[in-house]
């Protein structure tokens, strides 16, 4: 409830503001950099702060008649004022030690001076500043709503720093950046806002008073010129003539003084009020005009609001994306479907269903399992579910069982399960059968029909299940099975380039396909395929060879994929996905990887270690039925690497040879090294079959609590484990 | 013959002189001293204004932003007609409160024959004053200290 409330803020209030944070942001890094460029000239003499106030009044009397004022800005550049001894006019940096002139102010160039106005107003006057103001403000309130969510999406305070969960690029950078940008942007909104407000005058009223009375009880006081450190003067304003009445004006950093310029006496005082010194410090903050490292973050966090704009968008576009729009709310809908579904193939299906029942002017309602809720005037209740790894609920049905429990429907409904799923897995929509003996137990829930089950997205079986349904529901549905396909759209042609082939002992094959020049994929990455055109799609991981794609595919008597790829001649054309995985990317930073596969998973990492110019430290653990021309060739390939040090170490199980190991003995057996490797940081990817993976992690597991005194899961929180298993 | 050219020649010499006489000018400093206006720092020109009340010439501008010259009205009027190269005199713009010590130049023969220093002033979406300081170029008119009407308290003068 609370997340959606800070979500929605930040988003309205980032649409409102965008077109002028793109401004604000765009001209305010081009005035950082103006900054910064005005600190490199070098006119600060060494050792100012040992120059007092009365060395350089002496040293400057003595060469020049007529002095009109000196300043010190920020970056304690001192200028001068004067009128030198043949009558012309000086205006330039000196050295206060020497009074000799150092070099010349430059001016603002005209184009800095139309950024500024850009920035400041938009060229709108008044009216300009209001808006600059108001949207300043803003932007404070999207900073605090960011931290909210930050603080939402860490799970508390003191996880703000933790491990992000990336999900994609938008996704981390934009949170990655929110929490290093906060600060930087908060301060540059609310100095931009008071510094906007400050023009209405809404600050100056109660101080005016103080101002136009100059405190004289300071007088008979001398002002000490001797032992006044010129760093400590903004601005010495010379009497105008030699008339006593004239005085030397000092501004210090807080208050100015009128000084007798015979009797150094102090005439009078004033302190600058907290409204002239908070705007002060607001400009110092908000151009960084005083530090060329801060001015240096200003710059960077006005880089950083540009691409939160973008990366904000690019989130939101996603989510509505994927987001289930619903007519009809679940209180007052007499049909609810509700779909579990890891990659949005169920909710194609069941999408389809929505749209049909809603078109016989029926109330339907489509929410993810995990929103299961109370539906007072439901009759029906459809669930579509595919089931994840063994058996498990997908990510959107995680919550669904525990919900269950808690919400008991008030009044009979009629349910009906479909899984999607795939018959290669032993645990067949696992899931979707715990969900219907799970419904059966409860009183309210009346079974229609019984489990339906989908197998890799058949239309045809999906129709079976749509007739039984309709039949029973007098409600008329579709049954061609086209209606429910779907071939995505936007499909990259590859051209086969090499293919080996299968022999009665090795029925692995490798497959070199070369995609588009402008297609980016590295190794990890997946490669969709389509093999009969239709909602069938087959994945395979991608290692990445001399800058083409190569798969490493066992030919199955019957399979669907690995047929159509092995009937592939060289030269042929394919339509292809390249699905980013960014999950199973070889990770950057480790300094040690140890890579672990069975059969076929041995491809990305072939890749992997190609693309190791850096050197990382990469130990391969393969497990194989037997020795192959296959397994020669990874040898080879191995050898080579290892020669180029690509790659350290290469272990070979053979399951089916005289010792009969498989990868788990090579590990069990270097338990030592495993331990060491994962206490330093080191990376652990997986990538073969399911059970593989399962039987990888319980021997981890072992090894952890073991040796390491803690569970393979604490590893696998940090990131430590990559799988991509099958 | 001699004397012709003899009086030719001092002829020349005094007209000589007298031209150096008339191209004679003098430095002056000149201290703004602003009132406590609220809002954008002012831009004010100084001009020198002959005895039918026209503008003669710019001597100093302070603001260095073109784009607000025309808030100036009638000096900008004058400066589009017959512009002339003022970088040389052209400062920063005053904020309210402020004092703004410049040197301007004017020639001797200006002095006591009906001219006058006239400073505009204008702010920002603020009112633009014509006349904000007009000193007559006397004697005791540049001895003075002159009040302002507008944005500036008052000027001084001080011959270098």
């Amino acid at each position: 409830m609370t997340l959606s409330f800070w979500r929605y803020s930040h988003l309205a209030l980032a649409v409102f503001s965008a077109a002028f944070l793109i401004i604000a942001s765009v001209t305010g890094t081009i005035l950082a950099v103006d900054a910064i460029q005005q600190k490199i000239p070098p006119h600060r003499v060494e050792n100012f702060e040992n120059i007092t106030l009365g060395q350089t009044l002496a040293v400057l009397k003595k060469n020049y008649p007529e002095i009109t004022e000196v300043s010190i800005d920020h970056n304690q550049f001192v200028t001068l004022q004067a009128i030198d001894n043949d009558g012309n006019d000086v205006n330039g940096y000196i050295n206060p030690a020497t009074a000799k002139i150092i070099g010349t102010p430059v001016k603002k160039s005209d184009f800095i001076n139309w950024v500024t106005g850009l920035h400041r107003s938009l060229f709108l006057h008044e009216t300009g500043r209001l808006f600059v103001g108001i949207n300043s403000f803003l932007l404070v309130l999207i900073a605090i709503s960011g931290f909210a969510l930050v603080i939402n999406r860490q799970r508390g305070l003191r996880n703000f720093f933790a491990k992000i969960i990336k999900e994609y690029f938008a996704q981390y950078y934009h949170v990655l950046l929110g929490r290093l940008a906060l600060i930087p942007i908060l301060i540059i909104a609310i100095s931009g806002t008071y510094l906007s407000m400050e023009r209405f005058h809404l600050f100056e009223n109660k101080n005016e008073n103080q101002t136009e009375t100059p405190t004289t009880t300071a007088a008979k006081k001398t002002f000490d010129l001797k032992n006044t450190s010129l760093a400590e003067v903004t601005k010495i304003e010379f009497p105008f003539s030699e008339d006593p009445e004239d005085y030397y004006i000092f501004e210090l950093k807080d208050r100015k003084i009128e000084v007798n310029q015979y009797s150094n006496e102090i005439i009078s005082e004033e302190l600058f009020s907290t409204t002239q010194l908070l705007s002060d410090l607001s400009l110092d903050l908000h151009t960084g005009r005083a530090n060329g490292i801060w001015a240096f973050i200003l710059g960077l966090a006005s880089l950083n609001i540009l691409f939160f704009i973008y990366s904000g968008f690019a989130m939101t576009f996603k989510r509505r994306a994927s987001r289930i729009k619903n007519k009809f709310t679940a209180q007052e809908s007499k049909y609810i479907l509700l779909v579990g579904s890891e990659n949005g193939s169920s909710l194609r299906f069941a999408n389809a269903i929505l749209k049909q029942i809603i078109d016989n002017g029926e109330k339907a309602h489509l929410a993810q399992l995990n929103n299961y809720t109370s539906y007072p005037k439901a009759e029906h209740l459809l669930i579509f579910t595919s089931t994840y790894g063994l058996g498990d609920a997908p990510s959107n049905a995680s919550k669904f069982v525990s919900l269950l429990e808690t919400n008991n429907q008030q009044q009979h409904i009629n349910y009906s399960v479909i899984g999607f799923g795939s018959k290669s897995y032993p645990d067949f929509c696992g899931f979707a059968k715990e969900i219907d003996t799970l419904l059966e137990t409860k009183n309210w829930a009346n079974r229609l029909l019984a489990l339906h089950t989908v197998n890799d997205k058949s239309a045809e079986e999906f129709v079976s299940w749509v007739k039984s349904w309709s039949a029973q529901t007098d409600i008329p549905l579709s049954t061609t099975p086209s209606v429910y396909n779907h071939i995505p759209k936007g499909l990259q042609q590859v051209m086969v380039l090499d293919k080996t082939t299968v022999s009665e002992k090795e029925q692995t094959f490798l497959l070199t396909l070369r995609a588009g020049i402008r297609s980016k994929f590295t190794s990890g990455d997946l490669l969709a395929i389509y093999p009969a055109n239709d909602n069938r799609e087959r994945l395979y991981s991608i290692g990445k060879h001399t800058g083409n794609i190569q798969l490493a595919v066992k030919l199955h008597p019957n399979g669907l994929g690995s047929a159509f790829l092995y009937n592939l001649k060289p030269g042929d054309t394919i339509k292809t996905q390249i699905i980013n995985n960014h999950a199973f990317h070889f990770p950057k930073k480790a300094r040690q990887v140890v890579l672990i596969s069975n059969g076929t998973g041995i491809a990305p990492f072939l890749g992997m270690i190609e693309q190791n110019k850096k050197k990382t430290e990469i130990h391969l653990y393969s497990g194989f039925r037997q020795k192959t021309e296959i397994t020669a060739h990874y040898e080879k390939f191995a050898a080579e690497m290892r020669q180029k040090q690509y790659l350290s170490q290469f272990h070979l199980a053979y399951s089916r040879e005289e010792n009969h190991h498989y990868v788990m003995d090579l590990i069990q057996m270097d338990a030592d090294f495993f331990a060491i490797l994962l206490q330093n940081d080191g990376v652990i990817m997986i990538c073969g079959a399911l059970a593989m993976q399962f039987d990888v992690e319980k021997v981890l597991d072992t090894i952890c609590i073991a040796k390491n005194n803690t569970t393979l899961s604490e590893y696998k929180a940090k990131g430590q484990i990559l799988t991509d298993c099958y | 013959m001699k004397a012709i050219i003899k009086t030719a020649l001092t002829g020349a010499f005094i007209l000589l002189l007298s031209f150096q006489a008339t191209a004679q000018s003098s430095k002056y400093k000149c201290m703004l001293q602003m009132s406590n206006y609220m809002g954008e720092g002012a831009y004010v020109v100084v001009s020198l204004i002959n005895a039918k009340g026209e503008y003669e010439k710019t001597l100093y501008v302070m603001g260095d932003d073109k784009k607000w010259y025309n808030s100036l009205k009638e000096w900008y009027k004058f400066n589009s007609k017959k512009p002339s190269n003022i970088s040389a005199i052209t400062g920063a713009s005053v904020t309210g409160g402020d004092r703004s010590i410049t040197t301007i130049e004017i020639e001797n023969s200006k002095i006591n024959h009906g001219y006058k220093l006239r400073f505009e002033s204008a702010v920002e979406d603020q009112k633009y004053h014509v006349n904000d300081v007009e000193i007559p170029l006397t004697t005791a008119g540049i001895a003075a200290k002159s009040e302002g009407k507008g944005y500036i308290r008052y000027v001084r003068l001080s011959k270098i």
